[in-house]
């Protein structure tokens, strides 16, 4: 949903992303208008628009005249490459700087990754959370 | 034209505040009248004057139809202009209403002999006994004057205050007083009386029209820099 | 230019001792939806007093459609004005105001009209002196919203409503808004409620407008830095500091800033949290600062101000 992290029509832009690459909204498939936005999310239609438009303008979204708004061919591959890139940055990246921070070493953060991967344990589920709701604390 | 006719509607909304009162008084007026009249025959001509008794429910009305529906209409989004005309329109076709019920009233009780009973209602020597159209024009001119008044008063009440219609109503009342005084001093009582009785009501009524129209007047500049 | 509703020129109304605005300009473009927000007694009302020929100005000039409002019929009837303190008749039912309401607003929809006051649970047949705050609320809204005017303001239309109805309104106008497009003026001191639905956020505080700017551009124009304190004070030395917070060694500093990819990335890798400041406190900060509060506010001035603009009852 829409919170205060940042310009509304970047939140809109990512949620639309976001179902594109779940597979919520299929290639070729048609995305709601921006009036159903603006009244879904209760929020400006202008802003819903100009969050459709960012999508539009980076081609991922197409505009068929008098019908409405269709997620372009290939727009999964090309934010699943953009999401990965933005992965290894948002998340890889702090998780080995953290890890570093707490004097985990190589072997066992690898051995971290590899249980997590294989189904992961309560014990490490509970401190990741614990570190991410620290870190909203602080600018609320 | 039609914001006019429509702020005119938009006091006739309410159909109990215009019209319903003002019947029941003048109704009950009436019958209160019949039943006096019934009660205590005598041979001699009576005559009431409680007609008259609406006049009063008109100066508050007069400034109800300010103090109600003046912040009002502004929110309607009508100009003060249209919000004043259409108020008088409405309130002259109430007195038109009434103008007609006296000449009515009156024509029926010359036809009937006072109601049989030899009590008149409407016909008020002086006031009302002239020809057929003085029975209409004077209480038309009346409710005008009497609406006029409370509507202007409560004008100035909106615009300056407590302390601006204090001193309003003190200026007229030592205006009033001085003219007593200095007709008084003069000796003129006769003369005045003289042309009351020359004038008859319905040179009066020429008056008092005037002054209803200098009330309005001033009203309506009033009101065109009154905010809310 | 013609897009312009409204055009407002070195606008003042002084009062016999007080200046309730102060040569204030200001455009409002055809169909948008603006905020115009401010603590209570700012000028909001008397501004949109104004700008409605409800009011006078003491100097400037106010252009509404292109015309000078006052007493001008052609003006008057594409606009909407019900203020927070709307009289209305006293012997009038909510039935009744909008029969009048039909006949003055050309777009009024009496459909929309009744469905609103079936949404709004508003007892129609009752006397409107017998109704309380909320449900008085609820008529001027209903107005507001079924007038359809072109040009339509909602001066603080929440008062008395309870969250739900609250939601309700907010619902109502932007689906209504979506459907028939106009300018909206929403005067506001509940900012966080509002905030999604602005395009346009206008700020006036003391007769002064502080802020106005696209909505957008307001919230993408400040952050928040949270982290160790020393990292976050030379990471954000040289920002105008709009707000802080300290807890023992972590410090959360709201900046003016608008980060580039590369700061967002350096600050990741200082271990820095990043968080965005919400239009309502950007709002509160601006007030403040305009009240003489300092660069910085003190954290109790900014809870006293925050509570004051999320007062919903008085």
């Amino acid at each position: 949903m829409i919170d205060d992290s940042g310009p509304i029509f970047l939140q809109i832009a990512a949620l639309i992303e976001n179902d594109i690459v779940s597979g919520a909204l299929p290639e070729e498939g048609q995305v709601p208008s921006t009036n159903e936005f603006a009244q879904f999310y209760r929020i400006n239609p202008a802003t819903a628009a100009k969050g459709v438009n960012t999508l539009v303008d980076e081609g991922i979204l197409y505009k068929r005249r008098g019908i409405g708004m269709f997620v372009a061919a290939g727009a999964r591959d090309r934010l699943l490459g953009r999401r990965r890139d933005d992965f290894r940055a948002q998340f890889v990246q702090p998780l080995c700087m953290e890890a570093d921070k707490l004097g985990i070493s190589r072997g066992e953060l690898l051995a971290m990754l590899t249980a997590a991967l294989d189904g992961a344990g309560p014990e490490d589920a509970l401190n990741t959370d614990v570190v991410s709701t620290r870190g909203r604390q602080h600018h609320e | 034209m039609s914001r006019v006719l429509a702020v005119s509607r938009m006091q006739l909304i309410n159909k109990w505040t215009f019209l319903g009162v003002p019947a029941v008084i003048l109704g009950g007026s009436l019958l209160l009248s019949l039943v006096i009249f019934a009660i205590i025959p005598v041979e001699d001509k009576r005559t009431g004057g409680a007609a008259f008794a609406p006049l009063w429910y008109f100066f508050v009305l007069g400034i109800q139809s300010l103090t109600l529906t003046f912040p009002f209409s502004l929110g309607m989004s009508v100009s003060r202009k249209s919000y004043f005309l259409g108020t008088h329109l409405a309130f002259g076709g109430v007195a038109l209403g009434l103008a007609v019920v006296f000449w009515a009233g009156s024509q029926l009780e010359r036809l009937t002999g006072g109601w049989w009973l030899n009590g008149y209602f409407f016909r008020i020597p002086y006031v009302i006994d002239g020809p057929w159209w003085h029975s209409m024009v004077i209480p038309f001119v009346a409710a005008m004057f009497f609406f006029s008044v409370g509507f202007w008063a409560a004008t100035v009440y909106r615009r300056w205050g407590v302390t601006g219609t204090l001193i309003g109503v003190i200026s007229l009342a030592v205006l009033v007083v001085a003219a007593v005084v200095l007709v008084t001093v003069s000796g003129s009582w006769p003369a005045v009386g003289g042309f009351f009785v020359q004038a008859q009501a319905i040179g009066v009524a020429g008056i008092v029209a005037l002054l209803a129209a200098a009330l309005g007047t001033g009203s309506f500049i009033t009101l065109r820099r009154t905010a809310v | 230019m013609s897009e312009d509703v409204v055009r407002v020129t070195d606008l003042t109304r002084r009062y016999k001792d007080v200046t309730a605005l102060d040569t204030i300009s200001l455009t409002f473009r055809k169909d948008r939806i603006y905020g115009l927000l401010g603590r209570n007694g700012a000028g909001k009302t008397t501004l949109m007093s104004v700008l409605t020929a409800q009011g006078f100005p003491s100097d400037g000039t106010v252009e509404v459609f292109g015309e000078d409002p006052y007493e001008n019929e052609a003006v008057l009837r594409r606009l909407c004005f019900i203020r927070e303190s709307q009289k209305y008749p006293d012997n009038f039912t909510p039935a009744q105001a909008f029969r009048a309401a039909s006949l003055f607003f050309e777009g009024w929809d009496q459909e929309f009209a009744l469905r609103l006051a079936e949404d709004f649970q508003l007892p129609q047949k009752r006397q409107i002196k017998k109704l309380s705050r909320g449900q008085l609320s609820a008529v001027g809204i209903i107005i507001g919203l079924a007038s359809r005017a072109e040009l339509t303001f909602f001066d603080e239309p929440y008062l008395g409503l309870d969250a739900v109805a609250r939601h309700l309104f907010y619902d109502h106008l932007v689906r209504d808004y979506a459907e028939h497009p106009r300018t909206v003026v929403l005067s506001s001191h509940l900012i966080d409620e509002v905030a999604n639905l602005l395009e346009h956020v206008v700020v006036i505080d003391r007769g002064r407008i502080i802020m106005n700017d696209d909505a957008e551009a307001v919230r993408g124009s400040a952050v928040t830095v949270s982290g160790p304190a020393g990292v976050v004070a030379s990471f954000v030395s040289g920002r105008e500091v709009l707000f802080e917070e300290r807890l023992m060694n972590t410090a959360s500093v709201s900046v003016r800033a608008q980060l580039s990819v590369a700061e967002r990335r350096e600050a990741a890798e200082l271990g820095l949290t990043l968080g965005q400041v919400s239009l309502q406190q950007l709002v509160v900060h601006a007030s403040l600062a305009h009240s003489g509060g300092g660069m910085a506010a003190s954290q109790a001035a900014m809870s006293a101000f925050e509570a004051e603009f999320t007062e919903v009852s008085r």
